[in-house]
């Protein structure tokens, strides 16, 4: 029972993390109708960012959150300007898929980037706070989950004020609900595009510093994350922010169950046969909406 | 009149990509092909050959599900390399002959993909990514965290007997894999212009170009999906057991972003949904990367640029360009030849091509 409680703590961390990630890949998909292959790219920014202000300048890791969020959301509006911005409207092609590729190959560039840069060698960044918390006998958590879920959540909740209270929030739920009658309604496409871009690109900035005490900044340390993001994607559906913050808790949940329970290897296979047979019963994911109706 | 009508197919048929290919030219091409390895007699030469050729057999595979198919499949690599793994452990294993165990991998990648393809049917375009490449990444990772001894973990699998040349000195061998490896090619390339142009193909391009137009003219989604994945995958397959009788080994490290990313940027810049394209995409990468050597790791930064330019500049790759390019030629040439026919009848037939061609 005890390592029962110990697997839902751990999956719920894990689920914050995926959420924090999968959300940018939907708030993207929903306005730019783009899946941003790029986004694994960005939590490996994030994580180096952390890396280099804590190794150059002694900065621990809460200062890492600010400068990489910075850093990745500015990014996140190059990868836009350069890698999807020219695509849009060209005849002939299919938008999603030219996307698709562009935003895959920015990924393989800073990837490789970052392979020239660091070396292959694993970074070690500290957590952000040390020591365990006990929530029952036999049941603790580290300080640092607590602060990966909080922060996590932190940003998520904000996230949700932002889209529902903000007029620049709004801009970015008219934009995805409906191009033309927000472009009609005097919306700056343009910019909600890059705002989408720059704050979905934040958010898995900062994934990053948060997995970066977690597991090592190394060069491939965005392409796990990135297929957990993908995953969560399929099993909750590109529709909604909501379905999406719902499914990554979920996934995070049964990923900690099935290596609790088939061990730590079979996760990613079961998860594979699980999200399989939820397609097969629901092609759009658990909470995708079928056409247009999106966010 | 009937020349005009001939003359009128053939330029669109050449701006669609698919002239009917000038008899000449690729029997030039295969001859020069052909006797590249006696006349450069270079093993390193000879081994980047050998490669490019796998790629092409692999890359025309890719091309018959994303281009012509209009299928997002991401996964075709771990078909590969299933191919591969289980022409490796048949004859390793049970000692099968390594020409049966070739059409064994190839079979054996194609039941897999045909069972992905329900799915991944029922999927519209961008979760059939989702799903073709996590399922490449599971398969991927459960190869690496293998710990039975059945795949070889990460290191993979070595040993694997290759075809049987045994008598021959080295570098006969070699040649003799480069022009089974040839043979290859040109089988698919043949197999793969036949397809198209049989009723399959354009069921296929159908269902592409318009899905309920398609299934509503009688052409069965579900049938022309599993076909299309069974015959695009046992040609991957049997490119990925040749590979590993010609290497001797087959290992996870042929799958992952690194090498889908150089074959997603053979398949663009080349052009996706082009007969040309796979292959003169292969061989142009190939080219880059061999001439980048010296950069080691950094040449995928130069091979992602490279797609991400071509992506952004010419989104439909190189061939259907260089066609335009030289449709243009001619028809300034013929202007020129002959200015009394007048352009009249020559520039409104080119000018509605890139909106005619539904190539995604």
């Amino acid at each position: 029972m005890r390592s029962f409680f110990q697997a839902v703590v751990s999956g719920l961390v894990t689920g914050s993390l995926y959420a924090l990630m999968t959300v940018g890949m939907t708030l993207i998909y929903g306005t730019l109708r783009t899946l941003n292959m790029a986004l694994g790219a960005m939590v490996l920014v994030g994580g180096y960012v952390s890396w280099m202000l804590f190794s150059g300048l002694g900065w621990g890791p809460l200062a890492g959150l600010v400068g990489a969020a910075a850093v990745t959301f500015a990014f996140g509006v190059v990868i836009q300007q350069v890698a999807v911005r020219p695509l849009i409207g060209k005849t002939g092609v299919d938008f999603e898929m030219t996307a698709f590729i562009s935003t895959f190959a920015v990924a393989i560039v800073f990837a490789n980037v970052a392979l020239e840069i660091y070396g292959a060698r694993n970074k070690a960044v500290p957590p952000v706070v040390e020591g365990r918390l006990h929530l029952i006998e036999g049941v603790s958590v580290s300080w640092h989950q607590v602060v990966m879920a909080g922060v996590a959540i932190v940003m998520l909740v904000a996230l949700g004020i932002f889209l529902s209270k903000t007029r620049y929030g709004l801009g970015i739920s008219a934009v995805a609900q409906q191009l033309d009658a927000a472009r009609l309604m005097g919306i700056p496409v343009q910019r909600v595009y890059n705002l989408t871009m720059g704050v979905s690109s934040a958010l898995a900035g900062i994934a990053g510093v948060l997995l970066a005490s977690v597991f090592f900044v190394s060069p491939n340390a965005g392409d796990l994350p990135l297929l957990k993001a993908l995953i969560v994607a399929i099993f909750g559906g590109l529709g909604s922010v909501r379905g999406t913050i719902v499914a990554a808790y979920i996934i995070g949940l049964l990923e900690a169950m099935i290596s609790l329970y088939f061990g730590v290897k079979w996760s990613l296979p079961v998860l594979f046969v699980v999200i399989m047979i939820v397609l097969l019963i629901r092609p759009t994911g658990l909470f995708g909406k079928p056409e247009e109706a999106r966010l | 009149m009937a020349s005009v009508a001939h003359e009128t197919r053939a330029s669109v048929g050449r701006l669609m990509g698919w002239r009917s290919p000038n008899a000449f030219a690729v029997g030039a091409l295969l001859i020069a092909a052909a006797a590249l390895p006696l006349i450069w007699r270079n093993d390193y030469v000879i081994d980047v050959a050998l490669t490019a050729l796998i790629w092409m057999v692999l890359n025309q595979s890719w091309n018959l599900q994303l281009g012509i198919g209009g299928i997002w499949n991401f996964g075709q690599l771990a078909i590969f390399a299933i191919g591969g793994y289980v022409a490796g452990l048949v004859s390793l294993r049970w000692g099968i002959d390594p020409w049966l165990a070739l059409v064994m991998g190839g079979s054996a990648a194609a039941l897999v993909s045909a069972v992905i393809a329900i799915p991944v049917l029922r999927l519209r375009g961008i979760y059939a990514s989702l799903l073709t490449f996590s399922f490449a990444e599971v398969v991927r990772l459960l190869v690496i965290s293998d710990e039975s001894g059945l795949t070889g973990g990460s290191f993979g699998l070595s040993g694997i007997p290759g075809l049987a040349f045994e008598g021959l000195a080295p570098d006969a061998k070699q040649r003799a894999y480069y022009w089974i490896a040839l043979g290859l090619v040109v089988v698919t390339a043949v197999f793969i212009y036949v397809f198209i142009h049989s009723p399959l193909g354009t069921a296929l391009k159908a269902l592409r170009d318009s899905p309920a137009y398609a299934a509503s003219r009688g052409v069965s989604p579900m049938k022309m999906q599993v076909i299309t994945f069974a015959t695009s995958a046992f040609i991957a397959g049997v490119a990925g057991a040749f590979y590993a009788q010609y290497y001797g080994t087959i290992s996870p490290s042929v799958m992952g972003l690194g090498p889908l990313s150089l074959f997603v940027a053979m398949l663009v810049v080349g052009g996706l949904g082009t007969f040309w394209g796979p292959m003169l995409g292969t061989a142009l990468i190939m080219v880059v990367s061999e001439a980048l050597r010296d950069l080691e790791e950094a040449r995928l930064i130069v091979v992602g640029l490279i797609l991400l330019l071509t992506i952004v500049l010419a989104p439909r790759g190189l061939v259907p360009l260089l066609q335009q390019g030289w449709a243009r030629l001619q028809q300034w040439m013929a202007e020129d030849d002959a200015p009394e026919d007048g352009p009249g009848e020559d520039v409104p037939e080119n000018k509605p091509t890139p909106q005619q061609e539904g190539s995604r």
